[in-house]
């Protein structure tokens, strides 16, 4: 079992449409290849952790590195883990319009993600914690 | 009927025939063609002129000319402007008029033969490759302008490795002459170190059929060699082999220096960070680190890439790991400095205090964090150890402190019954020797002494505790005259004058019980060794000194001590050991001692002039 966690930039910003249709279908390859994670995306940033056989989760990261919608992929982490710590496959990100998405599955809004898997070992769950504030910005409570 | 037949085919002819007769050129034949040619209006017998359709002046006159002179003539490409029978537009078109002259047996002028042959589509053929031409004439120029002004040498080069053309900047930028033989020159003029690799490139590329891209130093017509990059593309005419290569050559000096200059100048601190016995790293904005030096993989035992972006926090001790990267999310979020006392594993599992210090750089490349972790084991060991024997020495101080005054507690009350049973033993006993009186009164001082010495032992402890007192400003005049109350019987005893002159620095900033203990004393001092045959006089006098710190001198005109001038400034340590001056007067020195520690616990010091018979000034430098 691995866990790879890249960072990277929409080439443009996506639509509430495209994140929905992103939304749909990566719930479904995912749960199909029994790969689980998160993503985070708001103002074209894009963070993802993904868990998986390496055999699964090596070949997804190439395609999705490949990926035309976006650029300056940075690879964190690509390395074994003994266990999963997140238990299917979610995304995060802040829709223009949010009634459509609340009652949506495996959507969050930005400061309605669960804290930081505690499974994880602290150096992991630091690139999380950083990835995720890359993404959304300063925590309100990590500014004291 | 041949005729017949050969009238049909004439009228059919897709060229126009007409006949002119006579020299008026009177309309003869005409066929269906040139009936369209000559709008439709040719009536036999009438003169051409008459009605000339589109046929204008100058040809007209050809036509006359060409009838007097019996020599044909052809008008190529000339234009006649028809009129399109469907639309009524009138279209430009091209004819070859043929002008035959005819004659009759006795070759007599008949007329002109007229033989029209439409040739307009050729006609305009020929203007389209007209224009053409001028078109690539005009590109050819535009091509050649920027081929020879762009800032890049041009070259074509044949398979065989020759130059077939160079563009005039070869010439500029070499000096050579225009005269020079190009392919026995440009070999001499690369740098010798890159001549072999350059040519041996050039003719691999040449047999391969590719391109090159390569970088020499080329000599300049200063005699300076500078960088070019040198880039060719071979022709391809398919299937053949290729047979030229085109290609450019630009310099590219000063970016090859700039970066040269940057490469060796982030070589240099690399080195100088790898080379430094600390560990040293840099983060992206994000707050991920890219760059761990040299120290720390031999401190951690483990590669920059098993450190990953994040590890340094798995080498913390693992109870400080949690807070640790809880505050570097806190830094990287508001940018403010990270730094912390931690401990790191070194790569035998044997933990480290270290410093971690990280700061933020932002300039024209971005927002980057610079970080280092110093390894203060050894002070940090250190310093415990000496908190230790701090803690051990001021237990000690304590106790002994408590000891001296639980001591001359202690000993009050026996002295308290010692006095009371010698009073009881006076009153009762009777003393016949006469000396005896004195020796009474002896014991009755000595008693005193004791009782001094102990109070004041007692409140030498009590000072010591409140050496830590806060400080306030205080005014000089109104605590002095405090003391003053305090010691209003002894003023009176001895009829003392007592001046304060305390206007040039009426205030001090000083712990309040100090400053009473030091005037206290000082100032019962002076009572003390009053002269006996003048009244005494004391004046208390508050300055600033030449370094503008605060300064009080209580001087007094009593005994004096016997003091060696020269060493007036370091006598008064002597004063530590109880040192009795005067051994008549009531005081066990104590005093003085209280006072000395006071103000050097302050940080300033005591310094005593004294004349024995004239008398003595303390002067108290507050601060030094």
């Amino acid at each position: 079992m691995n866990h790879i966690v890249y960072m990277s930039r929409a080439v443009r910003p996506l639509s509430d449409q495209d994140l929905k249709e992103l939304l749909d279908q990566c719930r479904r390859d995912n749960a199909l290849h029994e790969v689980t994670g998160i993503l985070f995306y708001s103002h074209g940033h894009i963070a993802q952790l993904i868990e998986g056989e390496p055999s699964i989760i090596d070949p997804l990261y190439e395609k999705i590195a490949a990926d035309g919608r976006h650029s300056h992929v940075m690879q964190l982490a690509n390395k074994p883990i003994s266990a999963r710590s997140f238990s299917d496959w979610s995304m995060a990100f802040h829709p223009l319009e949010a009634e459509g998405f609340k009652t949506l599955e495996g959507f969050f809004l930005p400061h309605q993600v669960p804290q930081t898997p505690e499974t994880l070992t602290i150096a992991d769950a630091l690139i999380v914690d950083l990835v995720r504030q890359a993404v959304f910005g300063p925590q309100q409570d990590t500014l004291v | 009927m041949r005729e017949q037949q050969l009238q049909t085919i004439l009228q059919h002819m897709p060229a126009g025939i007409v006949t002119l007769l006579g020299p008026e050129l009177r309309y003869g034949f005409v066929n269906e063609a040139m009936q369209a040619l000559l709008g439709g209006h040719t009536p036999e017998g009438e003169p051409l002129a008459a009605h000339p359709g589109p046929l204008t002046a100058d040809i007209r006159e050809v036509m006359g000319q060409v009838y007097e002179s019996g020599v044909s003539y052809v008008a190529k490409a000339f234009p006649l402007p028809l009129t399109e029978p469907e639309t009524g537009q009138v279209v430009p078109r091209y004819f070859d008029l043929a002008l035959e002259p005819l004659h009759d047996d006795h070759d007599q002028s008949l007329g002109l033969l007229v033989f029209a042959v439409d040739v307009t589509a050729q006609e305009e053929a020929r203007q389209r490759a007209h224009t053409l031409s001028l078109e690539t004439r005009r590109l050819d120029a535009r091509l050649r302008v920027l081929t020879e002004t762009a800032p890049q040498i041009t070259f074509t080069m044949d398979a065989a490795g020759r130059y077939e053309y160079v563009s005039p900047q070869w010439y500029y930028f070499t000096g050579q002459p225009p005269t020079a033989d190009l392919n026995a020159i440009w070999p001499l003029l690369i740098h010798p170190d890159d001549r072999l690799r350059v040519l041996y490139q050039s003719e691999v590329a040449r047999t391969n059929g590719v391109g090159w891209t390569y970088e020499y130093r080329l000599r300049r017509h200063d005699g300076q060699y500078r960088w070019v990059l040198s880039r060719a593309l071979p022709e391809l005419h398919a299937p053949d082999k290729p047979v030229f290569w085109h290609g450019a050559v630009t310099e590219v000096h000063d970016q090859r220096e700039l970066a040269e200059a940057l490469r060796r100048g982030e070589e240099e601190l690399r080195f100088l960070a790898d080379s430094i016995p600390q560990l040293i790293w840099t983060a992206s904005a994000a707050g991920f680190i890219d760059y761990y030096n040299q120290h720390t993989a031999e401190y951690s035992g483990l590669s920059p890439k098993e450190l990953g972006p994040t590890g340094w926090v798995s080498l913390l001790e693992p109870a400080e790991q949690a807070l640790a990267a809880r505050r570097w999310v806190q830094s990287v979020a508001t940018g403010q400095e990270y730094e912390g006392l931690c401990q790191m594993r070194r790569h035998d599992g044997q933990y480290r205090w270290h410093i971690i210090r990280a700061r933020q750089l932002a300039d024209a490349r971005g927002l980057r964090w610079f970080g280092a972790c110093t390894d203060v084991d050894d002070q940090y060991r250190l310093r415990q150890v000496l908190q230790t024997q701090y803690d051990e020495l001021a237990r000690t101080n304590r106790d002994l402190d408590t000891f001296v005054y639980t001591a001359s507690h202690d000993l009050k009350q026996p002295l308290f019954n010692l006095r009371g049973l010698f009073d009881e033993l006076r009153r009762t006993a009777t003393f016949t020797d006469p000396e005896q009186g004195d020796l009474l009164q002896m014991v009755d001082q000595a008693l005193g002494q004791l009782d001094g010495t102990l109070h004041e032992l007692a409140a030498t402890v009590q000072q010591q505790r409140e050496l830590a007192a806060p400080t306030e400003q205080l005014d000089l005049r109104s605590v002095a005259e405090e003391v003053l109350l305090g010691l209003r019987a002894q003023v009176e005893e001895v009829q003392a004058t007592i001046e304060l002159d305390m206007g040039a620095a009426p205030t001090l900033l000083y712990g309040r019980a100090n400053l009473r203990s030091v005037l206290h004393n000082l100032i019962s001092n002076a009572l003390k060794f009053a002269h006996p045959e003048r009244a005494p006089l004391i004046v208390l006098r508050s300055s600033l000194s030449d370094s503008g710190q605060p300064l009080l001198t209580v001087q007094d005109n009593g005994l004096g001590m016997s003091l060696d001038t020269e060493i007036a400034a370091e006598a008064v340590p002597a004063l530590h050991t109880f040192e009795r001056q005067h051994p008549h007067v009531a005081g066990a020195g104590v005093g003085l001692y209280l006072v000395q520690r006071i103000i050097d616990s302050r940080g300033g010091h005591l310094v005593v002039n004294s004349t024995v018979g004239e008398g003595t000034t303390f002067s108290v430098q507050w601060f030094e």
